[in-house]
């Protein structure tokens, strides 16, 4: 069974403002806006007395098709359309593979992130899509990149290591996946590449890539990057070669704050746990099924998780902001 | 204010007898506005800063400084400058050069201003929101002082205080002009202190015809250890006879610990720091006004950079009162000091004051916001409304509509022209709230406008810029957020009050909205009208007082207001920006950040602060002309380093 999660429109309904300094990274956006979104979709279920075409049996607030379930039921969440004509806006799409998933599903992991962010948007293209790949953290204070290996694929079970990492709590634990190979990696950028030659996505980009890195990928794409996303807890430490290589390149560095391991199995377990956990209800508990829980049984394993921005170009207005995050639920 | 319409002023009580056609004109033309671009949209995010400049002179050798009146020459020279031109910038009251075919940077221009002492530097042509034009400010700004400079006699500088320390002390113009002139009336000042164009000596003229008397500008004295208390300002004098408003201090205008002045010049020869944008259409224009008015008064007493008044230390910090009663025309029945006779009603605001309206047609705006005090002309508001305007737009502008016109030239009485907006603008303009929502003019582009009018000019362009930036970005963050800071009216009124005291940004409380995001429930925006709306508790439950610290930086309990910076922190969050510009708005913003937690000094902090460790300084409050000298060449010193060689390094912390 597939978990589709959403968020809605952030900006709006759910803003998650953070005291701590907005330079440090964090997924409690995420986390938080996820939980926000899911629980007053419940309670608008509750108080609402007739239930909508596309509720699910098992609970008015959660959709249901053949193999998915989609929480909340998008009819009780979705935002409108985009007010402007598509022209206006810059939409950019961040797309979070995650640990120990196998690089073979990223394609169809792709396709599945932008046609819930074009249907969720009504719109038919993105202008950017930044793609972040697990294991690969840029740092500000060592950018040799000297750790970079050549397994060919991240090792699979490290997911363990976040288990005791809890929905809600700051800071993120990215350093201890392996990151893959510049050929793995470049792999998955030759499907992105393809789906820019279809019109899907007019430009790429990349996250938290340092110079060698940026070195040895760079000359071998196709459609090459136009932007470089990387985290620096200080602004004035960008290593030099990295600056003056971005310029070479004609590559735009654009700072961001997101974990790379934005969503690790733990936190969303706990997310989704019963009620008496501070979860939100979606997976069942050891004791009774409390009114207004799903309780699912079983495993979930997040897929990929992917934010999307439209931003009104010319008056600088972020008019949608959300996440989607796809997990499979081995149900027991 | 536009300078070229030249003509015959009427003098008071002419003027008087016109303002009623004037009104009538201004309210026609106002329609003619909003049927031609009550529709308009999609316009761009375009903003514009204003800085304004003291020119002072200095005299070295005698260790003396002055402000200098060569504002005409100084503006000539300029308007004279064939490469400033050619680049685009120029003075436009005289000449400019082609902005508007420039693509690439285009050079400042610049304006006169009410006091003759003083300079306005713009832009040439408006910011956008392409973060990349955000740091284009800063260098922007100090090119604008370095041209201004550069056309400025080997003596002259341009410095921006709000104030000049020793205005209205005996020796304080380059050159000297005696007092007590037929405009002013004042025993401080010349009347050579004011522009020399007919609108100025015409406008200060009139509003102390139209009052009664002088205007009276009184500021509480600071009582430092040895002022004599109780203070009675002894630059006064009592004895002179040459108008009949010199008995106003011999009725009562002098109070005891009040530092005491009696012109306009002393208000509106303040500078300050202003900020105006194009909203995308109408209403964007109006929920912007709406939102930065609560913003105002924190603004303002964040930007705190006035304790000096006419020689001495105020017990204040910030300028805005004292402009406020140098422009307040009211009569004594408008004041309520004698009984409604002649005129139409009580009025309980001077011109220039904080906002009394709110005027968009959100939702959230609640009718108890509403401020119960104020006063409309019913019949200019009917005839808005008849002409299609609906009624809180038009009880904004049949508010602002109460006052009398105070400049009229005759030859604009005999025609009215449509396509003009000369007698509207005539009302708009000299409603001097700390908002203003301003329609777009004839005859170009120019979408709806909202500019945002409390803040105090600092001493540096970085500080400068990191407000005017800061403001930017607010906006960005209430129109992406939606947020909500809505407060009842006369909670601004009274922040602003506040703000005015001393160190108010570390020691007071100001009312702020808890809660500034929208309750909105699921499914509310596909189908608004569903289900019942959900009712609304006490509007008393909706805002509490906070400190500066956690208006800015947010309030450290759960659910507490999440704070100005880090709203905007989240919505720079939200947006694709380079690491080079993230990396000038962190330092803006940690400015902001530190000033309004106190470890960083307002500007009044420090000023007040350099007078009383002055060597001269008797702790008598008084800041005589040696102190003066060394705070201005001070200041001056500061604005070309930014503290970076340790001078004003409490204002600035440690710099690179």
């Amino acid at each position: 069974m597939k978990l589709v999660l959403s968020t809605s429109n952030i900006m709006t309904s759910h803003p998650s403002i953070s005291h701590r300094p907005l330079t440090e990274k964090s997924n409690t956006e995420l986390t938080g806006s996820l939980r926000n979104n899911i629980t007053s979709a419940q309670e608008a279920a509750k108080s609402s007395s007739q239930t909508t075409k596309s509720a699910s049996p098992k609970a008015p607030w959660i959709a249901e098709t053949t193999s998915t379930l989609s929480i909340p039921c998008p009819s009780l969440s979705r935002s409108g359309p985009l007010q402007e004509p598509r022209s206006a806006y810059d939409i950019t799409v961040k797309l979070f593979f995650l640990p120990s998933i196998p690089s073979s599903r990223r394609c169809e992991h792709t396709r599945e992130a932008l046609d819930l962010v074009l249907k969720e948007l009504g719109v038919d293209s993105i202008d950017l899509l930044i793609t972040s790949f697990p294991g690969i953290s840029f740092d500000a204070e060592d950018d040799s990149d000297s750790d970079l290996s050549d397994l060919s694929q991240p090792s699979s079970p490290t997911h363990n290591t976040f288990d005791s990492v809890s929905a809600g709590v700051d800071g993120c634990g990215d350093s201890v996946v392996q990151p893959e190979s510049i050929d793995s990696l470049l792999t998955t950028y030759a499907t992105l590449e393809s789906l820019v030659d279809s019109g899907l996505i007019h430009t790429l980009g990349l996250a938290e890539f340092g110079t060698s890195r940026l070195q040895k990928f760079l000359p071998k794409t196709r459609i090459p990057p136009t932007v470089d996303q990387i985290n620096v807890r200080d602004c004035c430490v960008v290593p030099r070669p990295l600056i003056q290589y971005a310029k070479a390149q004609g590559l735009e560095l654009l700072t961001h704050n997101d974990c790379t391991d934005i969503l690790p199995r733990g936190t969303l377990r706990d997310l989704l746990g019963p009620k008496e956990g501070k979860g939100v209800g979606v997976l069942a508990g050891t004791g009774e099924k409390e009114d207004g829980e799903l309780g699912l049984r079983g495993d979930v394993e997040p897929q990929f998780v992917v934010k999307y921005t439209a931003v009104v170009r010319d008056r600088g207005v972020v008019e949608n902001k959300g996440y989607f995050a796809v997990a499979e639920l081995n149900e027991e | 204010m536009g300078l070229l319409a030249i003509g015959t002023p009427l003098e008071w009580p002419e003027a008087k007898q016109v303002a009623s056609h004037v009104r009538e004109w201004g309210v026609e033309q106002l329609l003619a506005i909003w049927r031609r671009a009550k529709g308009k949209e999609r316009d761009a995010l375009l903003w514009g800063d204003e800085i304004e400049y003291l020119v002072v002179c200095y005299d070295d050798q005698h260790r003396k400084v002055r402000l200098s009146l060569r504002q005409a020459d100084i503006l000539a020279a300029l308007a004279n400058d064939e490469k400033l031109l050619e680049e685009g910038g120029g003075v436009p009251d005289v000449k400019r050069g082609p902005a508007k075919t420039r693509k690439g940077p285009c050079a400042p221009v610049f304006h006169p201003e009410f006091g003759r002492f003083m300079l306005e530097a713009t832009p040439g042509k408006p910011w956008g929101i392409g973060f990349k034009d955000l740091l284009g400010v800063e260098p922007d700004m100090k090119l604008r002082r370095v041209i201004a400079k550069e056309h400025m006699a080997e003596t002259e500088y341009p410095i921006t205080m709000t104030t000049f320390p020793r205005l209205g002390c005996s020796d304080c113009t380059m050159p000297s002009y005696p007092a007590s002139g037929p405009k002013l009336r004042s025993q401080f000042l010349p009347d050579e202190i004011a522009n020399p164009h007919i609108r100025f000596p015409t406008l200060a003229a009139n509003i102390r015809a139209r009052r009664g008397r002088k205007v009276e500008v009184n500021v509480p004295i600071f009582k430092d250890e040895k002022t004599p208390w109780p203070f009675s300002d002894p630059t006064v004098n009592y004895d002179l006879h040459n108008w009949p408003e010199d008995d106003d201090v011999r009725n009562g205008a002098v109070k005891p610990n009040y530092i005491y002045m009696d012109a306009m010049a002393f208000g509106m020869g303040s500078c300050c720091l202003q900020i105006t944008f194009q909203a995308k259409n109408i209403d964007e224009g109006r929920k912007m006004y709406d939102q930065l008015s609560p913003i105002g008064p924190i603004m303002l007493a964040l930007t705190a950079a006035t304790p000096i008044y006419k020689g001495f230390l105020a017990d204040t910090d910030v300028r805005w009162n004292q402009i406020s009663r140098a422009v307040d025309d009211r009569t004594r029945e408008e004041l309520g000091e004698a009984p409604l006779k002649n005129d139409r009603w009580r009025i309980p605001k001077s011109r220039y004051a904080a906002n009394s309206t709110y005027i968009s047609q959100d939702p959230r705006l609640r009718p108890e916001y509403l401020d119960p005090d104020l006063v409309v002309d019913e019949d200019l508001k009917a005839k808005l409304v008849a002409g299609g305007m609906d009624d809180v737009l038009a009880t904004h502008f049949a508010h602002l509509f109460i006052r009398d016109p105070i400049v009229v030239f005759n030859e604009d009485l005999k025609e009215l022209d449509l396509d003009k907006t000369d007698h509207f603008e005539n009302l708009q303009s000299t409603n001097w709230q700390h908002m203003r929502f301003k329609p777009p003019p004839p005859g170009n582009d120019t979408g709806w406008r909202v500019e945002f009018r409390p803040m105090e000019i600092q001493i540096t362009d970085f500080e400068n810029a990191a407000f005017a930036i800061f403001i930017v970005l607010i906006t960005r963050a209430i129109l992406s957020f939606d947020l909500n800071f809505y407060v009842p009216i006369p909670k601004t009124t009274e922040n602003m009050e506040t703000a005015h005291r001393r160190d108010a940004v570390l020691n007071d409380k100001f009312w702020f909205r808890k809660n500034p995001f929208s309750q909105k429930t699921h499914g509310e925006t596909s189908t608004p009208n569903s289900s019942p709306p959900t009712p609304l508790g006490p509007v008393e439950d909706e805002f509490e007082e906070m400190t500066i610290a956690e208006v800015i930086n947010g309030q450290s309990k759960d659910d507490g207001f999440p704070g100005l910076i880090p709203l905007v922190e989240s919505y720079l969050n939200s947006v694709n920006i380079d690491i080079e510009t993230r990396c000038e708005l962190a330092r803006y913003l940690d400015l902001i950040r530190k000033r309004a937690d106190g470890t960083l000094w307002t500007g009044a902090r420090w000023m007040r602060e350099f007078v009383r460790s002055h060597k001269e300084y008797k702790m008598d409050s008084v800041v005589g002309e040696d102190i003066s000298y060394d705070l201005v060449t001070m200041v001056e010193d500061i604005t070309k380093r930014e503290g970076k060689d340790g001078k004003g390094e409490q204002m600035f912390g440690k710099r690179r």
